[in-house]
């Protein structure tokens, strides 16, 4: 309705719409301007391919330590899991109470398994492995105690939680001292925890100068505009109208960089991928890259689109509202 | 329809562009706006597309006070005006189909309407055969009637004008003015600011004078009201 003439109805209303296809019909013209947005990036190929390949290059260095910080989990996580207690048995307990410790150490609910090394057995071992075996004989008595493999449940093979079952297996009447050779586990996942903070870090500082870069590049395209905004304004155009193209733009830069980034990502997995699978095969392990999966892709993608839709929105509500025409 | 009342503008700086000006335009005339170079004719157009606010008084358009539109209001106040400027400004990167379905474009028309309602505008102005051409390809008459086009095609109740035959020759002159006059029969009100005093005496309209900055005695004035 008119502000200044009651009654004065426009096209739009004169066509007496009802409320759905109002609707129907506000949705359809923002995807227009989506669609002719993405028409003029068609059309001013080599700046659009700058900016797409900035915004794709800077995500692809965080996307690829985000992997690197994967796999190596990955490979840790395989460490983890050999993780085992050893519980020293008391020297003065007899073979059946040994037993029963290991019957009852199974019915923990942290412990996955339990297996028992005599001192027989450890001794036997011992004098293969040592080469001590010859020494070995001129010993009066077997000093080797007897001793209780316990393998945590996977929930329980963590540092923290691993540590936390040792005290309360040290409990156990029977048992002496236990050990749990963790200290090079928590190193290395101290160094993948400083790993993973270095990638936030980066990954910050680079989305920040991504925005920064799409923010300067739709102010530049604003100002290179300015006239046409004038006249937008000038024949009743509002804001919204004016920042949509805009802002769908930043989307699309956006999406497309997410979708380069993806792909960068992906042909540098695969350049590695041989040479990681050599130099596992040289220690005669097999091992092999983990790339992105579809959600990973997905929230690339949406993260890309999202810094497309900031970096917009910025200079859009910047720049726009300054622009008003100045002669008629 | 358009009433200025005490109106005065200072523009930072200290200029002064006008100074009390009075008068008011009738709904459904013509009127001529004239006047020196720097005498405030853009100054009182602009007042009235609210691309600036009056410094005292008050502008008031089918009764409204404009001093009471607030800025988000600005554009609907806009689509009921249909401006028409001395240089044409138009779309250079869109075709003259485009140019001229800009305003129903921005009031959300449907593709169908927006079709039927530039085509008959561009009829109007004669260039129909020119819409999907560019605005460079075009005579400045040519793009001065795309400007015209542009301005009546969401039929405004109130046209405004600077210099529209500026830079045209006197025949191409005419035709233009005619084209306000036809518009002005149909019950359009339109107000053309100008400094050709040789085409005012020949279409012999109600004409309004400014001289720096105050609203002169018109001596067409009394015979056309």
């Amino acid at each position: 309705m008119s502000l200044l003439f009651k009654g004065r109805k426009s096209q739009n209303e004169r066509a007496k719409k009802s409320l759905f296809a109002a609707g129907y019909f506000f949705v359809l013209n923002i995807f227009r301007q989506g669609v002719h947005s993405l028409g003029e990036m068609w059309r001013t190929p080599m700046a659009s391919m700058m900016t797409i390949a900035v915004l794709g290059l800077s995500l692809t260095l965080p996307a690829t330590l985000y992997l690197v910080v994967k796999n190596v989990q990955q490979v840790s996580s395989g460490f983890e899991e050999a993780a085992e207690i050893s519980l020293f048995v008391k020297e003065s307990m007899s073979e059946q109470e040994t037993q029963t410790l290991v019957k009852r150490l199974a019915l923990y609910p942290e412990v996955d398994n339990v297996s028992f090394i005599s001192k027989q057995n450890a001794l036997i071992e011992f004098k293969q492995v040592s080469g001590f075996g010859q020494a070995l004989e001129y010993l009066d008595s077997n000093p080797l105690p007897d001793v209780v493999i316990v393998t945590p449940t996977s929930r329980h093979r963590q540092p923290n939680a691993a540590q936390a079952l040792l005290k309360k297996l040290e409990a156990e009447r029977e048992v002496d001292f236990g050990k749990l050779d963790i200290a090079w586990l928590e190193r290395l996942n101290a160094l993948l925890s400083l790993l993973k903070e270095s990638v936030i870090t980066i990954a910050l500082l680079l989305l920040t100068s991504v925005t920064l870069i799409i923010g300067n590049t739709i102010r530049l395209s604003i100002m290179d505009k300015k006239e046409e905004i004038q006249v937008m304004k000038l024949v009743g155009a509002t804001n919204t109208f004016i920042h949509a193209p805009f802002l769908w733009t930043g989307i699309w830069y956006g999406i497309v960089g997410g979708l380069f980034a993806f792909i960068c990502v992906a042909l540098m997995m695969w350049w590695l991928g041989s040479a990681v699978s050599e130099v596992a095969g040289v220690y005669q392990t097999s091992f092999n890259l983990i790339g992105l999966s579809i959600t990973e892709f997905g929230a690339l993608v949406l993260l890309a689109t999202s810094l497309g839709f900031i970096g917009s929105y910025l200079s859009v509500n910047r720049y726009i509202k300054e622009i008003e025409p100045d002669k008629v | 329809m358009i009433n200025f009342q005490q109106v005065s503008k200072t523009y930072p700086g200290g200029h002064r562009a006008l100074e009390k000006v009075n008068f008011h335009v009738k709904p459904g005339e013509l009127a001529f706006l004239t006047g020196h170079s720097g005498a405030g004719k853009s100054t009182l157009l602009k007042l009235i597309s609210l691309m600036e606010r009056p410094s005292a008084g008050h502008v008031f358009i089918n009764g409204v006070d404009l001093n009471a539109v607030k800025s988000r209001q600005i554009p609907y106040v806009r689509r009921d005006i249909g401006i028409i400027f001395q240089n044409h400004r138009l779309l250079e990167r869109h075709t003259i189909f485009d140019n001229v379905a800009l305003p129903l474009i921005i009031e959300g028309t449907h593709h169908k309407q927006i079709e039927k309602r530039v085509h008959g505008a561009l009829d109007k102005v004669g260039l129909l055969d020119k819409v999907k051409c560019h605005p460079s390809t075009l005579s400045g008459g040519e793009q001065q009637r795309v400007g015209i086009a542009r301005a009546i095609v969401n039929s405004p109740p109130l046209l405004l004008a600077d210099e529209p035959t500026g830079n045209l020759d006197p025949e191409l002159s005419m035709d233009i003015l005619r084209l306000f006059e036809e518009f002005n029969n149909h019950g359009t009100t339109v107000l053309i600011a100008t400094h050709d005093l040789g085409l005012i005496s020949r279409m012999k309209y109600r004409s309004l004078t400014l001289k720096d900055g105050r609203m002169s005695q018109d001596p067409l004035a009394e015979a056309t009201l």
